[in-house]
């Protein structure tokens, strides 16, 4: 139980800060120091190329096939005022919204002509770790949209922070109307905790080693210090990585190609004939089967060179052979 | 005396692709390809282990989807016509590489493998589910369950009705084949919202895995890192962290395994090479060149692509699963020294890695398990279940909001060409929480109405479909399955709210999505 109070008591303290906490940031130092940047980035590479092997699961369905019609569309409004926060990541929070006209009728009523001076807000608070009623948020921060955006990518800037928010009316003089408040969301945080468990100590320093490897940047495999060696490279060779890929959009995306023009040639050679169908044909010495009607075809890729292709036809009794021989002989210029 | 564990995990899963209206649907080539090259060679690497008596441990996922397509009759059937068809082309390709040696030997070994995998498919009555059900009865593997149609829980915590609904609907389908029930988890994209391991204890699941940063990043700090499960505060669920070295030797198509110059090449492919006229009977009848499977250059660098050569592949296949051995030794005995406890190391991949894109994975993979029971003292291989009876006391913290897609959280599903999904889902998902209110109990047409409603809803849910919009290319078949199974609930929701159900239509898309026969609409709530 101590231990738990310890634990909410240490919560606690950094709810009450605003802002990334500084002192918090102070004892993650060492952990720092054994590379919390590089994980991240390292993973963001590794995500990516595991994105790209992921694809192939599904790589027959890159072929074009333009004839079947796409089903009807689906409902452009549910008639339901909402909004919905979902998690991206540590900092961005998507929001997407509905509100229905007769909401809108309604405000206009009551608003009369201030309502077409309102700007459309969605007004972000931060309420971590409390029970938000409206008015206990921490700190808020608005954002204006256009009449006729439906979602929206807040960068909350608060990783480990709870948010909620509102879409509303910011009135001329200052008054902000609510329309429609969201649910709750609580980002994860960016590195590891700094809250610790008396239990389950274990020093800073050790953490930090696990951590790293954890990360995969142990230095047990030589891939793990193939690894180091890169992020380093990557790190201190001013072209970083990681300009290189937040310009990708999407991790399996081509780069623009590169002009390359090509041709391949190859060549093949048919032989095809005829004879009794119950008769038994070789080629060069292999029995090969025959349709029904007696003919018979093949195909061979045709390497450059000589082909010397004996073709034997044995008659059903054994007592007739034919045996007719093609030479080809190929070149390549 | 061994130092510690290796688990190896293989999440093994493809969303529902079932298309009986179409003679032939390419999208159905997904299951035919993984079957040949993934599902049958890993059931043959588990055979010839066991035959050897070699002691194996291996988790494998399964999800609900993949199971039902591997048992499906229609889909069984057209493995069958699919594999005889590849069997054709094999033999016509010994023939047309007679005069070229350096490929005629990789046509023989197609055509065998392909044999081999209609004589797999025949041996077990065309339902490989009971190889896999065989393992884990005899002890070896471990089979856990996954989302019931692959949902992203992560994206579905404002309605968490759909989450349980994914969980019951996943526990119940496992116990029907299986005859047990399942003791964990491969969370779907392994995306982890904390919360949602109290769903996961109220449907009997007892542990799950998250990426790294899911144990790393939770609070408190733990001690072990990811060399230790942690148990989830508040109910003792267990939660196991990938390990990413291990991980990336294997997925890193850069320094990873698969990247290997003497593998074999995954985008030559002679449906692509060969002449149109030649290759046609064996692509896409509306005359789409596609994979064949058959594949003749080896992955060489830079320059002319190579012939694959088999032996020295499985030559580096051997050689790489030592190396792999040796670095989880060290990482062992490195861990062990240093946490005065024996440490587990998690390494999950997807099991259509294995065969499917690295041609050598199985062979790898067999290589690792012989050689760790063979070859070394250090490292023994354990199923997160007898880690758990072995290791009872663990940390308690509560995991972090992960999951094991791009950049680590929720971005490959929600960005521009797919955020659009989540208000269709969501609503929809609504309006089923709302049907379960409405209708209790009901019986008769109704009752088919609703239960064929969670279907559509579930098959809407799978997180394919937003994946395949995020990579950006090809999406059309994503959207549409999307479109189609939320208009088709969005009709069913009508209909019974109005009472004017049409039966002829119920019937057709009970006879098209087919999936979950016993489905039960009330788990949604």
């Amino acid at each position: 139980m101590a231990i738990l109070r310890k634990i909410k008591a240490k919560i606690k303290k950094v709810s009450q800060v605003k802002r990334k906490p500084k002192i918090a940031r102070g004892s993650l130092k060492k952990i720092k120091a054994a590379k919390v940047a590089p994980p991240v980035e390292k993973k963001e590479i590794m995500g990516q190329q595991e994105t790209a092997i992921g694809k192939t699961k599904f790589y027959t369905a890159e072929a074009p096939r333009p004839t079947r019609a796409m089903p009807q569309e689906l409902p452009e409004l549910y008639g339901q005022d909402k909004i919905v926060l979902q998690v991206r990541d540590p900092r961005w929070i998507h929001a997407y919204w509905e509100v229905t006209s007769q909401t809108y009728e309604k405000l206009r009523n009551q608003l009369k002509d201030e309502f077409y001076r309102a700007r459309r807000i969605l007004r972000v608070y931060d309420v971590s770790q409390i029970i938000f009623n409206g008015n206990n948020a921490h700190r808020f921060f608005d954002i204006q949209i256009g009449d006729s955006s439906t979602n929206w990518y807040i960068d909350t800037n608060g990783p480990g922070r709870s948010w909620c928010v509102d879409l509303g009316l910011l009135l001329p003089d200052g008054r902000f109307i609510t329309i429609v408040r969201s649910n709750t969301v609580s980002m994860p945080i960016e590195g590891p905790s700094w809250v610790t468990d008396e239990e389950w100590l274990i020093p800073d320093d050790m953490f930090a080693r696990l951590y790293g490897m954890g990360f995969g940047l142990g230095k047990s495999s030589p891939i793990g210090k193939a690894w180091q060696e890169r992020i380093k490279r990557e790190l201190f060779s001013g072209s970083l990585s990681s300009a290189g890929i937040s310009s990708v959009a999407s991790p399996t995306k081509k780069a623009p190609a590169e002009r390359k023009f090509w041709m391949v040639v190859n060549t093949e050679l048919i032989v095809y004939g005829a004879t009794e169908p119950d008769a038994k044909v070789y080629v060069q010495d292999k029995q090969i089967n025959l349709r029904h009607d007696g003919t018979f075809s093949m195909r061979f890729a045709l390497p450059d060179g000589k082909q010397v292709i004996p073709v034997k036809a044995v008659s059903s009794d054994n007592k007739e052979e034919r045996k007719i021989t093609p030479i080809v002989t190929k070149e390549t210029k | 005396m061994y130092k510690g564990y290796l688990c190896m995990v293989l999440h093994s899963h493809l969303p529902y692709v079932r298309h009986p209206e179409h003679e032939d649907f390419l999208e159905e080539d997904w299951l035919y390809e993984a079957i040949t090259e993934t599902y049958i060679p890993l059931i043959l690497v588990m055979e010839r282990l066991s035959n050897d008596n070699i002691d194996f441990r291996l988790t494998m996922s399964m999800s609900p989807t993949l199971i039902s397509m591997l048992t499906d009759g229609l889909l069984q059937d057209r493995y069958l016509r699919h594999i005889n068809r590849l069997i054709e082309l094999g033999h016509k390709e010994v023939e047309r590489t007679r005069w070229q040696p350096e490929f005629q030997h990789l046509a023989i070994m197609y055509l065998n493998s392909f044999c081999q995998s209609r004589d797999t498919f025949l041996r077990f009555n065309r339902n490989l589910v009971t190889a896999f059900k065989n393992f884990q009865d005899a002890g070896k593997l471990e089979i856990i369950t996954c989302g019931a149609t692959h949902g992203f829980f992560p994206l579905m915590d404002v309605c968490k009705e759909s989450v349980r609904a994914q969980l019951k609907v996943a526990v119940s389908h496992y116990e029907s084949v299986f005859g047990r029930k399942p003791r964990g988890i491969w969370l779907p994209e392994c995306g982890y919202h904390p919360g949602h391991d109290e769903i996961l204890k109220e449907v009997g699941l007892r542990y799950f895995f998250t990426d790294s940063h899911g144990v790393l990043h939770g609070v408190p700090r733990p001690k072990y890192g990811v060399f230790a499960p942690v148990y989830c505060k508040g109910t003792g669920v267990a939660c196991f962290g990938r390990d990413l070295e291990s991980s990336k030797q294997v997925w890193s198509s850069v320094d990873g395994y698969p990247g290997d110059y003497l593998y074999r090449e995954f985008y030559r492919d002679i449906g692509f090479d060969l002449d149109y006229d030649y290759i046609k009977p064996y692509i896409h009848p509306d005359g789409v060149r596609i994979n064949t499977g058959i594949k003749y250059y080896r992955i060489t660098g830079n320059g002319n692509k190579q012939p694959y050569n088999p032996h020295f592949a499985r030559e580096k296949a051997a050689e790489q699963a030592g190396n792999f051995m040796f670095n989880r030794g060290k990482q062992i005995e490195y861990l062990n020294d240093f946490m005065q406890k024996k440490p587990i190391i998690i390494s999950p991949y997807d099991a259509e890695l294995f065969g499917h894109w690295w041609y050598e994975g199985p062979q790898w993979l067999e290589f690792l398990m012989r050689k760790i029971a063979c070859d070394q003292e250090t490292i023994r291989l354990i199923t997160p279940s007898e880690y758990l009876m072995e290791n009872p006391r663990n940390q308690v913290i509560t995991p972090s909001f992960s999951s094991w897609g791009w950049k680590g959280y929720t971005e490959m599903w929600l960005q521009g060409p797919n955020d659009w999904i989540y208000r269709h889902l969501h609503s929809a998902s609504g309006r089923m929480t709302d049907l379960v209110k409405s209708f209790p109990h009901s019986d008769g047409i109704l009752k088919r109405a609703l239960n064929q409603a969670l279907r559509e809803l579930l098959l809407a849910q799978s997180s394919d479909w937003a994946f395949i919009m995020g990579t950006g290319t090809h999406i059309s078949y994503a959207v549409r399955r999307t479109k189609e199974h939320l208009l088709r609930f969005t009709r069913l929701y009508e209909d019974i709210k109005s009472n004017s159900l049409d039966e002829n239509w119920l019937s057709d898309i009970e006879y098209k999505d087919n999936i979950f026969p016993d489905i039960d609409y009330k788990v949604h709530q």
